[in-house]
């Protein structure tokens, strides 16, 4: 390799935009180099609104990345949330080719290409495939190539979605610099999935949530596969947003109030409990009752669960999810949204960490956990021979946009 | 009092209040019981059991055609052909009002189907027509959901002003957990205030009387949308109580229409005791002119309450032209009025000239409408304006589908089982929430 690939990382979020740089050094090893974010405009729910004031944006948050990194970004892995995206499961199954039953290669890619050759309405493409558990003649494992099967079944999730948005979004990095292509495009709940959750816990059976200020993107692993994804287009914002309706305040002071004194439970001294709409002693300042904060937002945390409960019905039990809930994004700081996970969706629920392996300590935020999982996958990509199954093969996107 | 005040009371302006299906007829109950002073009240129904249940004099039963005496069962296509086949029964009842409210429950059949038409019908007429709707609970179920939101729709069309109270937001107002009964009465109470409003401007001696034509110029946003609100206030600096009461009114705040900092038209009542200065009443108008951004466009009332001592309500109606311009005055025409065959006779010329102040000159050749107008005329006229009405209606529709939707304006329907959830999930939820 004559000089170390850089990439970057695209995360175009509802609140603000941010931009990881990672070296990736002989192909193994990740350096992040350079980081910054901008606050997002013209996007809500994770949704483009506003095209030329989103590619802005992007453009600021990648000129002062790179300026950091004091380098250009060779190529960039982008993330896509919003409702638009939709998954379902498919099923590819061949007859083992060879006489005595030995299972091949080429019997593992006809089973795969069979899984993820429906063909979508029209205006939809897919973003990724990604593969699931195997089955040999009922025997799920993770690699049947060398065992002997009649019959070889390959399970797969694919992910797509609206081509239009997701072109939108190639725009934006391909109209930054010239020749800068867009490598990759993973849903928002894979990459934060693959970095919030630790192997084991992906093994055992996890649900990854992660609430965002527009979406609550979430994955669902059993037994280290991804087996659902989804995108529920709620977030922080809806928080704020009930706030200043059912208080009365404007988005600004709702927004404020939440960061200082939101909180997703009703603890005790709540109920006679005032806190002070600014805190500044000026005039238009007002008590807010800390039970009505609480009760705003718990209606509103505790609704995304449910409907998280809903999409997933009994895929979501403590038996099923041994690794528990895990919650991540940016909305997941709210003090008490875990004991409102652990109560609607009856398995035990915390707030994830980063892994060890960053060390930055402005990378620590969850609302960092999308843009790092992009990278991760970054990292993967180089590596090919390392890929493991569950990473999210290349779409069809790659092929149309390269 | 001189023989001037006599005659006027002999040709008041006069008012109806219609409720329509099982909820408008409840509404008008209620109101009825808290002294409806000289307007008139009458109920609209396709179920003969409920109709005759009501206490109310006035009874209009619709769809004996249709529905053969049953209700619609929740089917607003059944209610709105009930509505239709006894048009002509419906067009006695509003002939020589000059205003007409409209109280309905959106949702079910009756309220859904029927409610435009009355509307449509009573315009025709010529009177000025107002609505209040109240919108079904968002537990109540999608299919409700969207009856309410297309009667809502072809309501606006027909109506001077249609004011939507979502049953939602009962609930805010309540004191601890309300039961049934209560939510209902305050979904009532605040049909009464805003009628009360209307009503006490032009017919009460107050402060500040407001006539007919001028409240009709306010409100003649054909097709656009209303917002609704008051605020009361008591003790020591009792207006400023009432303003910030009204700047908290939880209907002021719905998604719909919290960002309206802008309205086209403007209709303020201060309702309040003896001892309220005027000055008072100014203040109030100055901040609410700023407050809606409508200052050229405000309607004035004051009205003096003698149990008010002390304390001060102040009720506050905005209209807003969605559609661009002024696209459907609503002047009616005088020719497409009910007209008596000589102007009118009883009164005497001298006496004549006084209530000139006090009532509009539409409201003048009403007075005189006889109850037994030619029915074939009203017929004719009535046909003629159907046949222009639906293109304007089918224009006029397409402005409406994307309503405001406040932060989340401009974003993708955000629909999941049938609830839209940029709406508050406490408000859904029917979770009230003390400021």
């Amino acid at each position: 390799m004559p000089r170390n690939k850089i990439i970057g990382a695209v995360e175009i979020g509802s609140s603000k935009i941010t931009v990881l740089i990672g070296e990736i050094e002989g192909g193994r090893e990740l350096n992040i180099i350079g980081s910054a974010e901008a606050t997002s405009v013209g996007v809500k729910k994770g949704e483009i609104v506003d095209l030329s004031s989103v590619g802005r944006c992007t453009h600021a948050a990648l000129i002062a990345a790179e300026r950091k990194a004091g380098v250009q970004v060779d190529e960039v892995f982008l993330s896509a949330s919003g409702a638009h995206l939709e998954g379902f499961t498919n099923i590819g199954t061949v007859n083992v080719h060879d006489a005595d039953n030995w299972v091949s290669e080429h019997d593992v890619h006809t089973a795969g290409h069979s899984a993820r050759r429906k063909a979508l309405p029209p205006g939809r493409c897919y973003l990724v495939h990604i593969r699931g558990a195997a089955c040999a003649d009922g025997r799920e494992v993770d690699n049947p190539v060398g065992m002997q099967a009649a019959k070889l079944e390959l399970k797969y999730w694919n992910v797509h979605a609206d081509e239009r948005r997701i072109t939108d979004m190639i725009h934006i990095i391909s109209g930054y610099a010239d020749g800068l292509s867009v490598e990759e495009i993973i849903p928002a709940s894979v990459a934060s999935g693959r970095i919030s959750a630790s192997d084991d816990e992906r093994r055992a059976g996890a649900l990854v949530v992660d609430i965002g200020e527009g979406t609550t993107d979430f994955v669902l692993y059993r037994k280290g596969h991804i087996v659902h994804t989804g995108v529920i287009p709620v977030g922080g914002g809806h928080l704020t947003n009930d706030l200043s309706i059912g208080l009365r305040i404007t988005f600004k002071q709702a927004e404020r109030l939440k960061l200082r004194d939101g909180k997703a439970v009703l603890e005790k001294g709540d109920k006679e409990g005032h806190v002070m709409l600014e805190g500044d002693l000026q005039i238009g300042d007002r008590p807010i009752p800390r039970l009505a904060i609480a009760k705003i937002l718990n209606a509103r945390v505790a609704e995304i669960f449910s409907i998280i409960k809903n999409r997933l019905g009994s895929a979501v039990s403590a038996q099923a999810v041994p690794g528990g809930v895990i919650l991540t994004g940016g909305s997941s700081e709210l003090p008490g949204i875990a004991d409102v996970g652990r109560d609607v969706l009856g398995v035990d629920t915390r707030v994830g960490t980063h892994p060890a392996w960053v060390t930055r300590e402005d990378l620590r935020d969850p609302g960092y956990s999308t843009t790092l999982g992009l990278l991760f996958f970054g990292l993967q990509g180089q590596s090919l021979g390392e890929r493991k199954a569950e990473a999210p093969k290349a779409g069809l996107l790659r092929r149309l946009f390269k | 009092m001189g023989e001037a005040t006599r005659d006027w009371q002999e040709h008041p302006l006069r008012v109806k209040i219609i409720g329509v299906g099982g909820a408008g007829g409840n509404a008008v109950d209620r109101l009825r019981m808290s002294d409806p002073g000289p307007m008139e009240l009458a109920v609209v129904n396709t179920d003969f059991k409920t109709l005759d249940a009501s206490p109310l004099t006035e009874k209009v039963m619709i769809g004996k055609t249709v529905t053969g005496g049953l209700s619609t069962g929740g089917e607003a296509e059944l209610g709105r052909q009930a509505a239709e086949a006894d048009r002509a029964e419906l067009a006695r009842m509003v002939e020589g009002v000059d205003l007409v409210f409209i109280l309905a429950g959106l949702g079910r059949g009756t309220g859904s189907g029927a409610a435009p038409v009355i509307a449509e019908v009573a315009a025709e007429a010529g009177a000025l027509v107002v609505a209040f709707v109240n919108l079904p609970f968002s537990r109540e179920g999608q299919r409700r959901m969207r009856q309410a939101e297309d009667a809502l729709a072809a309501m606006r069309e027909a109506c001077a002003c249609v004011i939507s109270l979502p049953n939602d937001l009962i609930v805010q107002q309540a004191e601890g957990d309300p039961t049934l009964l209560e939510a209902l009465a305050i979904a009532d109470d605040w049909i009464r205030r805003g009628v009360q409003a209307i009503c006490s401007m032009i017919l009460e001696n107050g402060l500040i009387n407001v006539d007919f034509a001028t409240l009709r110029e306010a409100l003649h946003y054909r097709g656009g949308k209303a917002v609704f609100g008051f605020g009361e206030g008591s003790g020591d600096g009792f207006v400023e109580a009432a303003l910030r009461d009204l700047e908290r009114c939880p209907l002021l705040h719905l998604p719909d229409n919290r960002f309206l900092r802008k309205t086209d038209g403007l209709l303020l009542h201060i309702r309040g005791g003896p001892d309220m200065p005027l000055s008072d009443v100014y203040r109030v108008m100055d901040f609410i002119g700023e407050r809606f951004g409508c200052k050229e466009n405000t309607v004035l009332g004051a009205a003096v309450d003698g149990s008010l001592q002390g304390r001060v309500q102040v009720t506050v109606i905005g209209t807003v032209d969605v559609t661009g311009a002024r696209r459907h005055p609503f002047r009616v025409p005088a020719a497409a009025r009910p007209r008596p065959v000589a102007p009118p006779a009883p009164r005497p010329a001298p006496v004549a000239e006084a209530p000139a102040e006090h009532t509009a000159p539409v409201a003048k050749t009403v007075v005189a409408t006889p109850r037994s107008a030619p029915p074939q005329e009203t017929e004719s006229t009535g046909a003629a304006r159907r046949e222009k009405h639906p293109p304007e209606g089918q224009a006029e529709f397409e402005f409406l589908v994307g309503e405001d939707r406040g932060y989340f304006e401009k974003t993708d329907e955000n629909i999941y089982e049938g609830q839209d959830l940029d709406v508050p999930a406490f408000i859904r939820k029917g979770i009230r929430i003390a400021v």
